[in-house]
């Protein structure tokens, strides 16, 4: 066994002894992961769970940092984030992510993001235009700092 | 300020590039030859414009010695996550990927931990 299998085991032992409860806790977050477009509530959870609702977010929040419900707004702004990628308006996709109401959305998307959606989507838009020319400094920058002995310089052929 | 990119060392970029993309199932995103090395990057083709990792290869000897001191004890120098740990291992197992620990469940997270053919030991985890 490892020197890193040992230490696993050791913090398993001492923090996560209780696997059966957090079998448990799994499943209401996959009902998050699976089904954040819908209207979820705490009694569902608890209840696929198969805690008392008080129980549950307490063993929930220690499992995972969060509530159930600030990870329910997690999800739905992360997918929200991917869906903004495209041009569907923002609309259409505060209900899609399962928002029911957009000035909810679109506060809650802000206080995450610091954008609102609309913006967030055009910054999209523009990142992705400029991000051909990126990579290019990014290596200019990384071999300068690590100073690797490169042979045969050919940084005239990547000048920008 | 944000993370754009993160690397693992490889002893070998083709082998790495090879290994990352063929058995992990990353895809290129970049490759500029840079003399002796290149700058090579490869992406998770779930999120091609999210953080690139970089098999950066190791022209500072002394990243030798510390790469070996974690392979050693098993330590993984980075990790990914999974979907469902099972199916992946499943899958890595059947393409001949060498695993130093099956599956395991911690609290909420399972992790397994496999060898990249390129001194690293890389850990998968299902959240």
């Amino acid at each position: 066994m490892t020197y890193y299998q040992q230490q696993f085991l050791k913090i398993k032992e001492d923090h996560f002894s209780k696997d059966y409860l957090y079998t448990r806790i799994i499943r209401a977050k996959l009902l998050i992961d699976n089904f954040y477009y819908k209207s979820i509530d705490l009694d569902t959870l608890a209840e696929a769970a198969n805690f008392s609702k008080f129980h549950f977010m307490r063993i929930y929040k220690k499992a995972y940092g969060k509530t159930p419900h600030q990870y329910l707004i997690h999800v739905r702004i992360e997918k929200a984030k991917l869906f903004l990628q495209s041009s569907a308006p923002v609309s259409t996709i505060c209900f899609w992510v399962g928002f029911d109401s957009s000035s909810s959305f679109t506060g809650l998307f802000k206080k995450t993001t610091g954008f609102t959606p609309s913006a967030f989507q055009n910054r999209q838009k523009k990142q992705k235009s400029v991000a051909a020319n990126m990579p290019i400094r990014w290596f200019l920058w990384y071999f300068a700092t690590k100073g690797l002995n490169i042979k045969n310089r050919n940084f005239e052929e990547v000048t920008i | 300020m944000k993370i754009k990119i993160t690397s693992v060392m490889v002893d070998d970029q083709d082998k790495a590039l090879k290994f990352y993309t063929e058995k992990l199932g990353f895809v290129k995103k970049t490759e500029v030859p840079m003399g002796e090395y290149k700058w090579l990057t490869v992406v998770s083709p779930e999120a091609p414009d999210e953080v690139e990792l970089l098999l950066e290869p190791m022209g500072f000897a002394p990243a030798k010695v510390f790469q070996k001191a974690l392979f050693d004890a098993g330590i993984p120098l980075t990790a990914f996550n999974v979907d469902d740990i099972q199916k992946e291992f499943a899958r890595l197992e059947k393409l001949g990927v060498a695993f130093s620990m099956k599956p395991t469940t911690m609290g909420p997270a399972t992790i397994a931990v496999f060898n990249d053919t390129c001194g690293n030991n890389i850990q998968i985890v299902q959240v």
